[in-house]
C-alpha cells in the first residue's frame, strides 16, 4: 500500500470518502476542470496530490531529504547507545 | 464556600486523609497480589476476565503515564488501559503520510465543526500525544496560576507546583535546545527577532541525545524525545504496573457514589472488567468528557464537555537566499514571545518535503516553483491563546467537537500574521507566503480565509473548587464521586498560552503523591 493510500484509509469515514472522491476527480481531465471551479476542493485535491508526490523517496531526495538515511541513523544510534 | 486545592496549612492533614482513604479503599477492595504483565495487546484476555487493582488508569499519555508510574513506584497495584498501541521505533519511517496514519488518532485528521473548521491532531498509543508533539516544555505561567486561584478557587501557585515540575523535568531530561541543534530554520527567525528587537529564545524540550532528525511529529527515529511511552511507562512496568493496550473503555463503574472499577473491550472483542477503588481518567481532553458522560459522572454542573480551549495555529513560509533545509534540526526549537501578553506566540515548525508541500499555502505552478526551492524555504508558526470556547459531545456514537472562533481570536490572527510577515522580512526573506487566499491581506482576513490547525485542547472536565462550576474539584476528583479522578488536559481550567504537557504532567505527579499521602521527593 502506498503512503497516500495509507493516509487516506486512516481518516474518519466522512473525510475518507471526500478524499477518495477528490483523488479520483483529480486523475481525470474533466474532473480537474470541475475542481478548478471549486476553490476549496481544488486546494484540498492539490494538497493530497502534493503529499503523495513529495513523499516519494526519489523526489524527496532530490530536495535534500532522505527519510531512509534518517531512519538508518536513528536505528544505529538506538542500537549503539541502548536507547529504547 | 471554595474548597482550596491544597493550601499550605492544610496540605499535611489532607495528605494524611488521602493516605487513610487509599488504605481503606485498598483494604476493602480485596486486592490480589501483583501479577505479571498482561499480553501487550490484551489478546490473552477472555470475555468476562476480571483484573483487580488498587488503581486503574485510563490512558497512557501525559497524565495517565505519569500517574501510573508514580503510583506503581509508590507500591500501588496499578493497571493501565490504553486504547492505542505500543509503537516500535523500528517501524518509524520518517515519512509523514505513513506516520500520520500510524501514530495519530484518525490519521491526524480529527476535525472540529464550526467556523472555521480546524484540524486537531491527537496522538494515539503509549505516550499519547507526547509521542508526536514537538517536545516543548513550559511550566505553567504564573499569571495563569493566579487566574486559577481567583477564578476557579484553586489554591495553587508556583511554589506549590515547583517540586512537581522539577521531578517531571528531571524524569524527561528537559533542557534548552542549542543553536547548533536548532538548525538554520530557527536561525532565520532569530535573525528577524534580533533585528526587530523582539523578545525571543530557544525552547526547553524533553530530549536526550537528540541529533535533529527533524521529524518529532512523525515518530522520533532516535528515541531522543523523552515521551511518556519510553519514560514513565517503562518505569511503571518495572514497578509492577500492568499495561494493557488495545483496550477501549466503555464506562467507569461506581457503586454507592464511589469508584468501583472500569469496563473495557479489547480489540479481540473480549470484554474485561478492572475492579479498582481508584480510577484515574486520562483519556485526553476530547475523550475524557465522553467517557465520564457515558458513565453518568460529572454532569451535575452542566460543564462536562464544555469550555473547550485550543491553541489555534497557523504557519507562514519564507523563501530565503541561504539554504535552510528546514527539516535538518529541531523543528520546534525557537520562540518569539514579544506579544505573549496579547495571546500571540510564534514557535518554530518545520518538516520534510511532504509535510511542507501539504502546508504550503500556494497552488499550481507557484506551489511547484516554491517546492523546487524547498531547500531555501523557512517556516515559522503562529499560535493563539484563545478566548473562544468549544464543546465536545457524542452524537450517535460519533465524537463531535464544536468550536467557533470569536472576533477577538480572529483579530489575534490578523495581528499575528502581519507581525509574522514583519519577522520573516526582517530576517531577509525574498518572499513571504502567508496562509491566506491570494489577494487577502492579514487585516482583511475573514474567519473562512484562515487555514488553521489546533493543538493543546484543554478544559472539558475543568477543575473548579465549586461543584456548581466545575466537573472536578481542586484535588482533581470528580465532584460528588469518591475515587474517580481526572489527570489530563481536560482538567486544566483555562487556556495556558504555552504548550501544556508539563502542566498536565505536574498535575498528575501532584495527584499521585496526594493519593499516596506522601511529600514529593526533591530530585537528586
Amino acid at each position: 500500500m502506498d503512503s497516500l493510500t495509507e493516509f487516506v484509509r486512516s481518516a474518519p469515514a466522512p473525510q475518507r470518502a471526500g478524499m477518495r472522491a477528490l483523488i479520483a476527480l483529480a486523475r481525470r481531465p474533466r474532473g480537474r476542470a470541475l475542481l478548478a471551479r471549486a476553490g476549496a476542493a481544488d486546494q484540498l485535491a492539490q494538497m493530497l496530490a502534493s503529499l503523495g508526490r513529495y513523499d516519494d523517496p526519489a523526489v524527496a531526495r532530490a530536495l535534500g531529504w532522505d527519510a531512509e538515511a534518517v531512519v538508518k541513523r536513528g536505528r544505529a544510534l538506538r542500537r549503539a547507545e541502548g536507547r529504547p | 464556600m471554595l474548597k482550596p486545592w491544597s493550601s499550605a496549612g492544610a496540605r499535611c492533614a489532607e495528605r494524611r486523609d488521602g493516605r487513610d482513604l487509599l488504605r481503606k479503599y485498598v483494604r476493602e477492595s480485596n486486592i490480589v497480589a501483583k501479577g505479571g504483565p498482561l499480553d501487550a495487546k490484551g489478546e490473552a484476555l477472555s470475555t468476562g476476565h476480571t483484573i483487580r487493582a488498587d488503581v486503574c488508569v485510563i490512558g497512557a499519555g501525559a497524565g495517565g503515564a505519569v500517574a501510573a508510574a508514580e503510583l506503581a513506584e509508590g507500591g500501588m497495584n496499578v493497571v493501565v488501559l490504553e486504547q492505542g498501541h505500543r509503537h516500535d521505533p523500528d517501524h518509524f519511517t520518517a515519512r509523514p503520510p505513513q506516520m500520520l496514519a500510524r501514530l495519530y488518532r484518525d490519521g491526524g485528521q480529527t476535525l472540529t465543526l464550526g467556523t472555521p473548521p480546524i484540524m486537531l491532531p491527537l496522538g494515539s498509543g503509549l505516550g499519547g500525544t507526547t509521542l508526536v508533539n514537538s517536545g516543548t516544555c513550559f511550566r505553567t505561567p504564573p499569571r495563569v496560576l493566579e487566574r486559577w486561584q481567583h477564578e476557579f478557587g484553586l489554591d495553587v501557585d508556583e511554589e506549590s507546583l515547583r517540586p512537581c515540575f522539577e521531578r517531571v523535568e528531571q524524569a524527561l531530561s528537559v533542557s534548552e535546545v542549542t543553536p547548533k541543534l536548532a538548525g538554520a530554520n530557527a536561525a532565520v527567525a532569530r535573525r528577524g527577532a534580533e533585528r526587530l528587537g523582539w523578545s525571543h529564545g530557544y525552547l526547553r524540550r524533553n530530549a536526550r541525545g537528540c541529533v535533529g532528525s527533524g521529524v518529532c511529529a512523525f515518530g522520533c527515529p532516535t528515541s531522543a524525545k523523552q515521551h511518556t511511552g519510553i519514560t514513565y511507562i517503562p518505569r511503571a512496568e518495572r514497578a509492577g504496573a500492568r499495561i494493557v493496550t488495545g483496550a477501549s473503555v466503555g464506562r467507569v463503574l461506581v457503586q454507592g457514589g464511589r469508584a468501583d472499577g472500569v469496563q473495557a473491550r479489547m480489540l479481540s472483542g473480549a470484554s474485561v472488567e478492572v475492579k479498582a477503588p481508584i480510577v484515574i481518567v486520562a483519556a485526553g481532553t476530547i475523550h475524557t468528557p465522553l467517557l465520564l458522560a457515558r458513565s453518568g459522572l460529572g454532569g451535575r454542573s452542566g460543564q462536562l464537555g464544555r469550555n473547550l480551549s485550543l491553541h489555534p495555529a497557523t504557519a507562514a513560509f519564507a523563501r530565503m537566499d541561504e539554504i535552510v533545509d528546514m527539516a535538518k534540526g529541531v523543528p520546534q526549537s525557537f520562540y518569539v514571545d514579544e506579544f505573549a501578553g496579547e495571546g500571540i506566540v510564534f514557535e518554530g515548525v518545520a518538516g520534510p518535503p511532504a509535510y511542507a508541500a501539504m502546508s504550503l499555502p500556494l497552488s499550481g505552478e507557484r506551489h511547484a516553483q516554491a517546492m523546487a526551492d524547498y531547500r531555501h524555504l523557512a517556516q515559522f508558526g503562529l499560535m493563539v491563546s484563545d478566548s473562544s470556547r468549544g464543546s465536545v459531545h457524542s452524537l450517535a456514537g460519533q465524537t463531535v467537537i464544536r468550536y467557533d472562533m470569536d472576533d477577538a481570536d480572529l483579530q489575534r490572527f490578523r495581528t499575528g500574521l502581519r507581525r509574522m510577515r514583519e519577522l520573516l522580512e526582517a530576517a531577509g526573506a525574498r518572499e513571504v507566503y502567508l496562509p491566506l487566499p491570494p489577494g487577502i491581506e492579514p487585516e482583511h482576513a475573514r474567519l473562512r480565509d484562515l487555514k488553521l490547525m489546533a493543538f493543546h485542547p484543554l478544559g472539558t472536565a475543568r477543575a473548579d473548587a465549586r461543584a456548581s462550576h466545575g466537573v472536578i474539584d481542586g484535588d482533581l476528583q470528580v465532584h460528588d464521586t469518591e475515587g474517580v479522578y481526572v489527570a489530563d488536559g481536560s482538567a486544566v481550567p483555562s487556556s495556558l498560552g504555552v504548550n501544556p504537557q508539563m502542566t498536565i504532567m505536574a498535575l498528575a505527579t501532584r495527584l499521585a503523591f496526594t493519593l499516596m499521602g506522601e511529600e514529593i521527593p526533591c530530585p537528586s
